[in-house]
Formats: C-alpha cells, sequence, structure tokens
C-alpha cells in the first residue's frame, strides 16, 4: 500500500511554532501562515455562495432565513387577527382562514421555531466552543438548503390555495384521504420531510460537534452553558423527532397506498397519531425553549456582570427537563377520554417539570442579584421573556392539572398559555440574542433607542394582546375559528387583541428598521462590545474564526483569562496555519477535551446544495404528481448522495502530524474515536426511533383495538419462518463482521468472500420476508394488522438490502485500495450499521410472530 | 417592568364584569363546572402571587444594588425547589379529588342520551331503558334540572369535541371510541355549547344549545320528541309535506312518522328549535326558508345543498310546513 | 343613534353643497316616512335574527349573515318597487312586511309573522338604508 498525497506546497517560511520531533505538516503562526488560513477559509464569491458550508456561514443565513418564516407566519397571524377584530366578518372566508391558522402554526413551529434555535447553535457553537468549525459542515449546509428550499416550497402553498388546512398537528381522520382528498395535507407533510431531515442533519452536527470539537482543555465542565443546553436539545430532536416522522410515514402510507393505520372502520386508531404526534410535538416545545434558555444563561452574565450562579444546577435542569418532557405527551389528550387513573400519573409528571423550570428562573434572578446589572437592550428583552415567560409557565401548570384542561383544552386560553410560553420563552429571548450577537455578525452596533422602542411595543402589545384571551377562552370561545357570534360576550376582548396584536407588529418592524439602518450607519461595535466572558467575542469575524485555537481553563476565559486575546491573535494557539491546505479543526476528547486528532473539513462545494435542490424538487414533483421530473430529480439527488459518500474517508498520510504548541496529533483515526463513527452512532439512535414507533404503532393498535385484531382471514405467522429469516440475518452480520477482521490482517481474498456471502444473504433475506408475508394472507390495505406487520417487516427489509448495498460498497472500495488494514473508517461505520440492523431484526420478527401468543 | 396601569384597570373591569355569558366557564351551572371553576379561582390566585414574586425579585437588583453577593442556597433551593415542590404537592391531590367529583356516578333513573358527532352538527337520542334509539333531536340537548344525565358520546367522521362550558369540561368525540360523561345543570336556562376539536371547514360553526328545564316539563318534550308528527292541517302545509317527500329531503332528514334517515339532523321537531344549521342563524319560518334556498351559501360546505330552483311559493309551503313541526 | 347619523349625513352633504356648484338638482320629496316606525327598534329587530330577514337579504348593518336568496336591501329607501311589482311607499312597505304572500303571492318571502308595530319599525329602518353610492 502505498500513501500518496497531494503535494503540501512550499513548506512554512514564516517563524514556526515550536514543534517536537520530525512530523507532517509543520504550523506556522507567522504571516505565511495568517495567508494560508485566510486563503483555505475565503467565502466563494458571488452566487457561489451556495457552495459554503462554513457552519458560521450558513448561521447566519439559517437565522435570516428563519426570520422571514417569522415574519411571513406574523403577517397571517395579522390577518387572522383583522377577521376576528368582530364577529361574523367576512375579511377571510372559512377555507383561507383554515390555511391561515395552519400554515401560522406550521410555520412558526417548524420552519422559525425549531430551525432559528438550531441556528443560533450552528452560528454560534464553533465559536463558544472555541473551534474553527464542527464536524460535518456539508450536513450541516445540505439541512440548510433542504430547510430554506422546502421551506419555501410549502410556504409558496398558500399562493396557489393549496396551503395544509388540517391545523398545526393534522389530527387524522380529518387529515386522511377521506375528509381531505386533495394535495393540501400532502404539501404539510411534504414541508415536514425538509424539517425534518435538516433538524435530524443539525442535531448529529450539534451532538458530535460538542462532544468531538471543544477547544483543548475545555472540559464538560468548563463548556459555556449553551453547549449544555444545545446538546440536550439535539439529543431530544434525535429521540424526539423520528416519532413524528415515523407517523408522518404512516399517514402517508394511508394517504397514497391505502393502508389503514388512523381508519377506525378498519382496524386503526386516530389515537395512534395524537399518542406519536405528542411524543414529538411536547418535546419540541422544549426544544424550541432550551436554547433559548441557555442563550439567556450566556448573555445573563455580561449584563450582570456576574458569573451565572448555579451553572450545574442549569446544566442539571436542562437534562432533566429533556427527560421529564418525553412523559408528558398525554398532556395533550387529557380531553381524549384517557381512564383517570393514568391522567394522574401524567398530571404529576407534568407538574414535576415545574422544578427545574423553578431552578433555571430562580437561578438566571439570583445571576441579577449577584452582580451590579447593566440595563441594556438584550437584558431588557430577557427581563420580558423572564416576566411574559413565568406567566405562561403558571398557566402551565394550571392547563397540565387534568380536570382544569378539561375546560380549557382547545380554547383561547390554550392560546394565551402556549404564546406565553413560546413568545415569551423564545421569540424574547431570540430578539435578545439578535441585538446581544449582531455585532459579532455585522460587526456594528444596534441603537439603544430603538431597541427600547422595539422592546416596549413588543411587550405591552404582547400582554395586551394575548393575556385577554386567557378570559375569551374561559367564557367560552374555541381556537381555530374563523368567525364567532356576535351575542356570546367575546366581542370586546377580540378587540382588544385584535388591536394590540398590531402593536407588537409594530415593535417588530421597529427592530426591521433598526437592523436595516444599523449596517451603514450603526457604531462600530470593536472587539467584545459588551464585555463578555465567553470565546465567541475573542473570534473577530474573520471567516476563520480564531487565529489559533485557544487551550481553555475557565467557564470565563475573557474574564479569567489573561493574555489571551494576545496569545490567540499572535498565533500561539493550536492550528495557526493551513499547512494541508484544507481546512482543519481539531477533534478533541468528548469528556476531558484532550487534543486527539486533527481532522480536515470540507471546504466550498456543490455536493450539498445540490443535493438538497434535487431532493427538494424530487419530493415536490413528486406531491404535485409530476412523476417526469420527480424521477429525474431524484436521480440527481441520488447520484449527488452517492458521490458525497464516495468522497468520505479519505486518503490521509500515516504519520502525526503538527498540531502546534509542541504537540503533535494523528490526522486519520478508526472507530470511536473519530467523528465519522459518532455521526452513526447518533443517526442510528434515531433510527431506532423511527423503528421503535412502528412497534409501538403495532402494540397500540392491537391493544386499543382488541375486537378487531387482528382480522378474521388473516393468518397469525408461526414461528418457523421468522426463526429461519433471524437466523439468516444473524449470519450476513457475522459475516459482515468476519469481513472486519479478515480485512485486519490484511487477507482481502477472505474479506471480499465473507462481504459478498453477507450481501447475498441478506438480500435473500429480504426477498423471502416478502414471499412469507405474501404467503401467509396478510393484505396491507384491508386491515390496520397488515398495514403494521408489512411496514415493521418492510422497514428491516430496506434495512437488510442497505447493508447489502454496503457490503458491496465495501467491496468496491476494497478492491480500489480505499479500505486496508488501518484505513477502515467506511468497513467499521458499515459495520455499525450491521450491528444496529440484526438484533433489530431479530426483535421485529420475535415480536410479530410472539406478541399474537402473548394476547391471546 | 410594570405594564401600563390603565390597561390593567381595563383588564380588571373586563375580566369582573364580563364573566357571564351563556358559553363561559366563569359562570358555572353545574356541579362540575363549579368544582372546575373553584379550582381555577384557587390557581388564579396562586399564579398571581408568584408572578408577583418572581417580578419583585427580578427588580430588585435594578432598585437597590448589592455589595454582599447572594445567597444561592436560598435562590435554589427555597425557590428553584422548594417552591414549586411544596405548592405542587399541595395542589396535585386536590386537583385529582377534583377530577374524580367531575366524573361521579349517575343514578340508577337517570337520562342517558347519545350524541354523535358529524361535520358540522350534532344528533342527539335518547336512550329507551332497553337501551334502544328513543326520542331523537338534533343540535339540542334537552336535560332536567338537578339530575345527573349520562352522555355517551360518539363521531360519525372525524374528531370532535363535546363542550358546554358552563356545565362541564369537554370530552372527544373519537372515530371507533365511545365516551361517556355525565352532566348536570343546576338551575333552568340555556346553555350553549360548541365544538372544541377542530373539524374542518365550518368548524366554527357546529354550536348546539343544552336546555335545562324542570323534570315534568322534561318528560312532556321527550314524549313529543318519541311520537309521530301530526296530519298537516292547511293546504299550505300539506304542500310543504308533499314537497318535503317529493324534492327528497327524507333522504337525509328523519321526521318522526315520515322518514328515517339520518344523515342529517332529525327534523321531527324542528319549528321549536333555538338554532338552524348548528347554530348557524336562529329558528323560525324565515330562516328556515333562508335556509333551504341558500344553505351552501350560509355555511359553505355542509352536507345540505342549497334547494335555489324552488319557486317561491314552494318554498314558502315547505319552510311553514317544517316550522310546523313543534 | 341612527337619527344622529342622519343629521351627520346632511351636515356633509349640506358642507358639500358649494363644491357640488350650483348644478342643484331639485330635492326630492321625503316620502320614505313611516309614522310611529323606530329605524333604531327596527334594526334592532333586523339584527336579532330571529325573523330571518338577513338569511336571505344582505343588509349593511347585519354582519352576518349575508343572505342572498332575495335582493340585497342597501338603497332600500331609494328603490321604487317592492318584490318587482309593488310601488315602495311606507304604508305598502308595512303591509308587504307583515304578509308578503298576501301582496305578491309568487313571492318566496315568507310571512314571519310580524306585528303591524313592529313591521312599522323594520319599514322605518328600511327608509334609512341609503344606496352605497349616496344616491
Amino acid at each position: 500500500m502505498t500513501l500518496t498525497l497531494d503535494s503540501p506546497g512550499p513548506q512554512p517560511t514564516g517563524e514556526l511554532a515550536p514543534r517536537v520531533a520530525p512530523v507532517l505538516f509543520p504550523q506556522s503562526s507567522g504571516r505565511d501562515g495568517l495567508e494560508r488560513l485566510e486563503a483555505v477559509w475565503a467565502l466563494p464569491k458571488r452566487f457561489a455562495f451556495v457552495t459554503e458550508v462554513n457552519n458560521t456561514h450558513l448561521g447566519v443565513l439559517y437565522i435570516a432565513t428563519g426570520f422571514l418564516f417569522f415574519l411571513g407566519a406574523g403577517v397571517l397571524s395579522l390577518l387572522m387577527r383583522i377577521q376576528l377584530a368582530y364577529p361574523g366578518l367576512a375579511f377571510l372566508d372559512a377555507g383561507t382562514y383554515n390555511q391561515f391558522f395552519t400554515m401560522h402554526g406550521t410555520v412558526m413551529m417548524f420552519l422559525f421555531a425549531v430551525p432559528i434555535v438550531e441556528a443560533f447553535g450552528v452560528l454560534l457553537l464553533p465559536a463558544l466552543l472555541g473551534t474553527r468549525d464542527m464536524p460535518f459542515p456539508r450536513l450541516s449546509a445540505l439541512g440548510y438548503w433542504c430547510y430554506a428550499l422546502g421551506g419555501t416550497l410549502v410556504f409558496a402553498s398558500l399562493f396557489f390555495n393549496i396551503a395544509p388546512d388540517g391545523g398545526w398537528f393534522m389530527y387524522p381522520p380529518l387529515t386522511g384521504p377521506k375528509y381531505s382528498p386533495g394535495i393540501n395535507t400532502d404539501v404539510w407533510v411534504l414541508g415536514l420531510g425538509f424539517v425534518e431531515i435538516a433538524a435530524v442533519a443539525a442535531a448529529v452536527e450539534l451532538v458530535v460537534g460538542i462532544l468531538k470539537t471543544r477547544a483543548p482543555g475545555m472540559t464538560l465542565g468548563r463548556m459555556p452553558i449553551l453547549a449544555w443546553y444545545m446538546l440536550v436539545t439535539a439529543g431530544m430532536i434525535m429521540i424526539g423527532m423520528p416519532a413524528v416522522i415515523a407517523a408522518d410515514i404512516l399517514l402517508e402510507l394511508e394517504r397514497a397506498f391505502g393502508m389503514p393505520f388512523y381508519d377506525a372502520t378498519k382496524g386503526g386508531d386516530p389515537l395512534l397519531w395524537q399518542h406519536l404526534f405528542w411524543l414529538f410535538g411536547h418535546p419540541e416545545v422544549y426544544i424550541i425553549f432550551l436554547p433559548a434558555a441557555g442563550m439567556v444563561s450566556m448573555m445573563l452574565p455580561t449584563f450582570a456582570r456576574a458569573k451565572l450562579v448555579g451553572y450545574t444546577w442549569l446544566a442539571l435542569a436542562a437534562i432533566s427537563i429533556g427527560f421529564l418532557s418525553f412523559g408528558l405527551w398525554v398532556h395533550h389528550m387529557y380531553a381524549t377520554g384517557l381512564p383517570v387513573l393514568s391522567l394522574a400519573f401524567f398530571s404529576a409528571a407534568s407538574s414535576a417539570i415545574a422544578i427545574p423550570m423553578g431552578i433555571q428562573v430562580f437561578a438566571w434572578i439570583a445571576t441579577l442579584w449577584d452582580g451590579k446589572p447593566v440595563l441594556r437592550v438584550p437584558l431588557l428583552f430577557i427581563l420580558g421573556f423572564l416576566f411574559i415567560f413565568t406567566v405562561g409557565g403558571l398557566t402551565g401548570v394550571m392547563v397540565a392539572a387534568v380536570p382544569y384542561d378539561w375546560q380549557v383544552h382547545d380554547t383561547y386560553f390554550v392560546v394565551a398559555h402556549f404564546h406565553y410560553v413560546l413568545i415569551g420563552g423564545m421569540v424574547f429571548p431570540v430578539f435578545a440574542a439578535l441585538y446581544y450577537w449582531t455585532p459579532l455578525v455585522t460587526g456594528r452596533m444596534l441603537s439603544e433607542r430603538l431597541g427600547r422602542w422595539a422592546f416596549w411595543l413588543m411587550f405591552v402589545g404582547f400582554n395586551a394582546a394575548f393575556f385577554p384571551m386567557h378570559i375569551t377562552g374561559l367564557r367560552g370561545m374555541p381556537r381555530r375559528v374563523y368567525t364567532f357570534p356576535d351575542d356570546v360576550g367575546w366581542n370586546w376582548l377580540n378587540l382588544i387583541s385584535s388591536v394590540f396584536s398590531f402593536v407588537f407588529a409594530a415593535g417588530v418592524l421597529v427592530f426591521l428598521i433598526d437592523f436595516i439602518r444599523h449596517r451603514r450607519s450603526g457604531p462600530e461595535a470593536g472587539y467584545n462590545p459588551w464585555d463578555a466572558p465567553s470565546l465567541e467575542w475573542l473570534s473577530h469575524g474573520a471567516d476563520y474564526g480564531f487565529r489559533s485555537i485557544m487551550p481553555i481553563r475557565s467557564r470565563y476565559p475573557v474574564w479569567e483569562q489573561e493574555g489571551l486575546k494576545e496569545d490567540e491573535i499572535g498565533g500561539r494557539g493550536f492550528l495557526p496555519d493551513a499547512p494541508t491546505r484544507e481546512r482543519e479543526a481539531l477533534v478533541t476528547g468528548p469528556i476531558t477535551g484532550e487534543p486527539e486528532q486533527i481532522i480536515r473539513l470540507p471546504g466550498p462545494g456543490w455536493t450539498a446544495f445540490l443535493a438538497a435542490a434535487a431532493t427538494a424538487i424530487a419530493l415536490a414533483a413528486g406531491t404535485l404528481k409530476i412523476t417526469a421530473i420527480a424521477l429525474a430529480a431524484g436521480a440527481v439527488a441520488a447520484g449527488a448522495y452517492l458521490y458525497w459518500l464516495w468522497s468520505m474517508d479519505r486518503l490521509a498520510p500515516r504519520g502525526l502530524a503538527d498540531a502546534g504548541r509542541g504537540v503533535a496529533l494523528p490526522l486519520y483515526t478508526n472507530g470511536s474515536r473519530s467523528v465519522g463513527w459518532w455521526g452513526m452512532v447518533v443517526l442510528l439512535i434515531s433510527d431506532a426511533a423511527v423503528v421503535a414507533s412502528f412497534a409501538f404503532a403495532y402494540l397500540f393498535l392491537w391493544t386499543a383495538r382488541p375486537g378487531s385484531w387482528p382480522p378474521d382471514g388473516s393468518q397469525i405467522p408461526g414461528f418457523l419462518a421468522p426463526v429461519l429469516l433471524s437466523a439468516a440475518v444473524i449470519a450476513a452480520f457475522i459475516l459482515f463482521e468476519t469481513a472486519d477482521r479478515m480485512n485486519q490482517r490484511e487477507r482481502r481474498r477472505d474479506t471480499t468472500l465473507c462481504l459478498g456471502a453477507s450481501a447475498v444473504l441478506a438480500i435473500g433475506a429480504a426477498v423471502a420476508g416478502w414471499f412469507w408475508l405474501r404467503g401467509l394472507g396478510i393484505d396491507p390495505t384491508r386491515h390496520s394488522y397488515g398495514a403494521a406487520v408489512w411496514t415493521l417487516v418492510g422497514t428491516m427489509g430496506l434495512h437488510l438490502v442497505m447493508g447489502a448495498g454496503m457490503a458491496l460498497w465495501c467491496t468496491v472500495r476494497l478492491h480500489l485500495g480505499m479500505i486496508n488494514s488501518w484505513r477502515c473508517l467506511t468497513l467499521r461505520i458499515c459495520l455499525l450499521w450491521w450491528r444496529f440492523t440484526a438484533p433489530v431484526t431479530v426483535l421485529v420478527l420475535l415480536m410479530i410472530a410472539g406478541f399474537p401468543h402473548v394476547i391471546s | 417592568m410594570g405594564r401600563d396601569p390603565r390597561l390593567i384597570l381595563i383588564l380588571v373591569a373586563l375580566s369582573l364584569t364580563a364573566c357571564g355569558g351563556p358559553q363561559s366557564a366563569l359562570d358555572p351551572a353545574g356541579p362540575s363546572a363549579a368544582s372546575l371553576h373553584r379550582l381555577g379561582i384557587i390557581m388564579y390566585v396562586g399564579a398571581t402571587l408568584v408572578t408577583l414574586l418572581v417580578t419583585a425579585l427580578m427588580l430588585v437588583p435594578f432598585l437597590r444594588p448589592r455589595e454582599r453577593s447572594v445567597n444561592r442556597n436560598l435562590f435554589l433551593w427555597g425557590g428553584g425547589v422548594a417552591l414549586p415542590l411544596l405548592t405542587l404537592t399541595a395542589l396535585v391531590p386536590y386537583v385529582m379529588t377534583v377530577g374524580h367529583e367531575t366524573r361521579a356516578a349517575t343514578t340508577p333513573q337517570q337520562v342517558s342520551i347519545d350524541v354523535i358527532g358529524y361535520v358540522y352538527w350534532w344528533d342527539v337520542a335518547y336512550r329507551r331503558p332497553d337501551g334502544s334509539r328513543g326520542g331523537a333531536a338534533a343540535n339540542e340537548l334537552h336535560v332536567p334540572v338537578g339530575e345527573p344525565v349520562e352522555l355517551f358520546l360518539h363521531a360519525a367522521d372525524v374528531i370532535h369535541s363535546f363542550w358546554v362550558p358552563s356545565l362541564a369540561g369537554k370530552t372527544d368525540m373519537i372515530p371507533g371510541r365511545v365516551n361517556r360523561m355525565v352532566l348536570q345543570a343546576d338551575r333552568p336556562g340555556v346553555y350553549r355549547g360548541q365544538c372544541a376539536e377542530y373539524c374542518g371547514l365550518q368548524h366554527a360553526l357546529m354550536a348546539f344549545d343544552v336546555i335545562a328545564v324542570p323534570r315534568p316539563e322534561f318528560d312532556a318534550w321527550l314524549a313529543r320528541a318519541s311520537q309521530p308528527t301530526g296530519q298537516p292541517e292547511t293546504p299550505e302545509l300539506r304542500q310543504g309535506r308533499d314537497l318535503f317527500v317529493s324534492l327528497g329531503c327524507g333522504a337525509c332528514h328523519a321526521v318522526r312518522g315520515l322518514s328515517e334517515a339520518r344523515l342529517g339532523p332529525d327534523l321531527t321537531q324542528v319549528g321549536s328549535r333555538r338554532t338552524l344549521g348548528a347554530g348557524t342563524v336562529p329558528g323560525g319560518v324565515g330562516n328556515i326558508a333562508g335556509w333551504i334556498a341558500s344553505a351552501q351559501h350560509l355555511k359553505p360546505g355542509n352536507a345540505m345543498p342549497s334547494y335555489d330552483q324552488l319557486e317561491g311559493p314552494q318554498l314558502r309551503a315547505l319552510a311553514a310546513y317544517l316550522e310546523s313541526l313543534k | 343613534m341612527s337619527h344622529v347619523l342622519n343629521l351627520a349625513r346632511m351636515a356633509i352633504a349640506l358642507m358639500l353643497l358649494p363644491m357640488a356648484g350650483c348644478d342643484l338638482a331639485p330635492k326630492p320629496l321625503n316620502t320614505k316616512h313611516v309614522d310611529e316606525g323606530d329605524p333604531t327598534r327596527g334594526l334592532a329587530l333586523v339584527a336579532g335574527g330571529s325573523y330571518g330577514c338577513a338569511a336571505c337579504h344582505a343588509i349593511p348593518d347585519v354582519r352576518f349573515p349575508k343572505g342572498n336568496v332575495g335582493p340585497p336591501l342597501a338603497g332600500m329607501a331609494g328603490r321604487s318597487l317592492i318584490a318587482g311589482h309593488l310601488p315602495n311607499k311606507p304604508g305598502v312597505l308595512v303591509a308587504f312586511l307583515q304578509d308578503p304572500p298576501a301582496l305578491a303571492p309568487q313571492t318566496g318571502m315568507p310571512n314571519v309573522g310580524l306585528t303591524t308595530e313592529q313591521a312599522r319599525d323594520i319599514a322605518a329602518y328600511l327608509y334609512t338604508l341609503e344606496a352605497p353610492d349616496g344616491s
């Protein structure tokens, strides 16, 4: 095996960083190092900016796009408030209104709230963690472009009168094929598909980034608190988002192929959707809130002029909220007639979340008490957040009280409650963050005077618009009504809400004007304008982030590490150079932050943008049933993804490379030290959650429909076939393991044989499974039993086919010399897939064979 | 961080003077709604106190900055842990008690009613002692005052939710499931209810009335609802009845003694209904005529077509006939 | 209330007169007066909904419903005929409102059981309805 590498170019000429022994790619902290750094991190010019993959750059685009969706959905809400200003108005007809409120909710939740808080993570975390970039910039780019293009398509559906109109939680059977035959609902599923891709992509990036690319010396306990919050958030997305992905897949299977999951007349149950949707939907509230709380926790010390009180408490609060939030989904189903006893449990669990919430609020207040607070605009928004969010949290305790919820559920009381929670808990912190971090991006300050105007307009407008809604709801007004009668006593309350919603909007407008104005005439921000303690202010807006990566010894490095700025700018940290002529970042240990590896990151390229655009076009054309375009775009997308995969696991020299500061690190790692391995683990956790959701559907429907499951005439599977299939799957898995062993011993022929046999067995098992179900006479469209079994077996069959594909992929790379005993990350990652697929497939088969016997 | 004080005054005034209304949870008329309202008041007071506390604590550092560092344990253990823990430990058992109260058992002689949600109206059928379908109505529940009434809630198509705020909390109506709830009105009156789960285009126009009357009056009403309608007495009414038959109204609507269909509301007593189209317009002959001629204009997307091909006298006759069904 | 409105309208008309120049059309006699009719009560009856006026007619002061079975009632004050063939005079209108089929046998408008007093009030209200362009 020969190692070849493109010539690294001329050797450094300037002052060299001190280093050990002879190593590859010596780093220079001199001018030439800086020049190389600038060259490889430079933004592509003009329209080629779509090829940029740098997270910091994408974060700005992400936030801007999210904000545009916020404005769009906000305009929808103003139009709705006009319609509701007086009883019996005909400003919007029923159909338009229903589309508007559905889109308002969907866009605000899926295209604004979740993406924009992730966007702040994408923008700020590289700098906060003290790294140049996080490990999967192309994945971030794919996520961003899927979101931007897909979101735009979905929003545009409003202009063609095909916008979704089933409410943002889309309850079937209203959204099923019978009661929503149009494509409106498909547009919703489509839009969500994009957002799910984007959210999971960002979650992978954030989890691996936070765990693996922190500055050296930044232990878990020294991480900026936002990193804790984002880590919990990303974990929740990873586990929660798949539930709604699964629910969407089942809904689309029912709509497109008549597989009845939610149709009560065919053994399905509408409540299945509600369970799956809220299993995600409730954590989603915290997915939105936690990053906002994290940003508040970052900004507060700056303005309080004191360290955060209760850092550990806050991190633990975030983690416990993450766990508790998954126990609360029934919160939204109190009125569905569930047994009172189970409601008692959920009532208690819902109340329990008040404790971590209380801890956070009091930790923030204590931080203010601890210092000498300076009341600038961001702090004003934070105080507004504290007040509004407290009110929203308290009404949250009310709606968590099961019997009380029977009154207020689905009324304007709940509308008021969740706007207090979401606008208070997320929009106000986001505005604080916009005022706070804008100088970091634009280099100029926003106006204090206009900022105060914006705040007071928003604060007064918000409270005066939404507080009355509590009363409107208690006086009996349900949500999602396009009009109301004039003799029930809601007239004045609605008029007040409508008028002040425009005051709130005026506040947003003032911010916009300020933002446009400040690009020209805002005062220069200079270095660390707020005198903040955290690392992002150390980076000075350059594309490469930091001149050199500084070792971290404190939670508040800018306040406590003397000479930090001088050392950073003097190139006395790690990686002051880009000697490989590629973007580089340090990989560190997940717990201790010890430097482990130098990774080379992908630079600008068309792959991610092309893949996202082709995916967006393919899915949109598929929804609109333009098959030719869908197929063509699908082919382009597939090509882009294959090229992308092929270009991963790049060749790297085997020796140690200079990392600066006398440290030498490898350029290539295998297994759990590599970021690719971690990325795959995160993806598989999400995948496991999807499969678990399908299994939940099977088990739930069977237990919820005891009379009609299984339907007459379909055979219950015996044990013989599942056991044989399991044996085949396990054999395929063992063969793959053996292939890895053989590869370790450089026995290429045996490796090839094992991989080939594994692929044949996997395909064989998938095909055999197909014939097995066909032979049993289980029909996927006649009854939800068949639908659920086919979905489960089909999903695992798909996994087997993918596993076979991976075996072939590895074989090809093996023979091209791209896999060998030490360069074997591809093989190891594919092996991970098998380590997941084989046991899960066996479990699924056993469940399908065994559960009928258990229950009868 | 206060709001404009005048605004607070206006809001307080509004909330004090504006609790009533035919559909208000703040004006309970039954034991279930009353205990929920009591629970509500306790929570409103508690929430107000906590909000004031938090707001005050939040503003103190701006009014008088401190020199010493803060007592962290007091904030974290006291405010963060003890405050929510103690309040909730007190609140949750009380909440569960209220929960059990509001699902109280019923008496043996209770009235049992099947209510079935359709897009966008309510079918109401009184169970006979043997469980079969007795007298029926639509978009109106007549109940005896002071007695628990047992409701069985069904959905014929999509999910609806049955809600009469002044009497009780809401319960969903879910296809494939039957939910039971108990309703009781303590004083005679008309209580407005409305579908609380979004059910499609005209979800906003899916209301109904609960009419609570003394027992004898209720019995008389139910007896009438269970009897066939009488023969029309004037030529115009006879013409109206014949039109009802010849136009095929009976293919969807039941008029006891004349037709049995249940695709649309039972019209046996439509002449005495307070509203038409599930709360879309009031009752009476004028509205009946308008509804027949333009149901799709008044409530677009409902299942009834507009009968806009009728001649004037025909429309009047049909409306008069329906108005005579009381 | 609508007296005040009428006064306001007249005041505006007077203020506009000079601008309209001297080409003054002869002011029509106010024949649209209903003895003992109170337009405010009339509007309350119409808007109350139980007689179903708005279920068939679009009426300017009623937001919902806006019926389209019969003609819109905006401009009733200036309209020449009722139901297409009866002169639009106060007495006729009151009688028509009370029992439409008696005066117009082919009409679809039912007798909704108005008392004479109610019919007068409603007629008085209808005569406050000028056409939207003010003619």
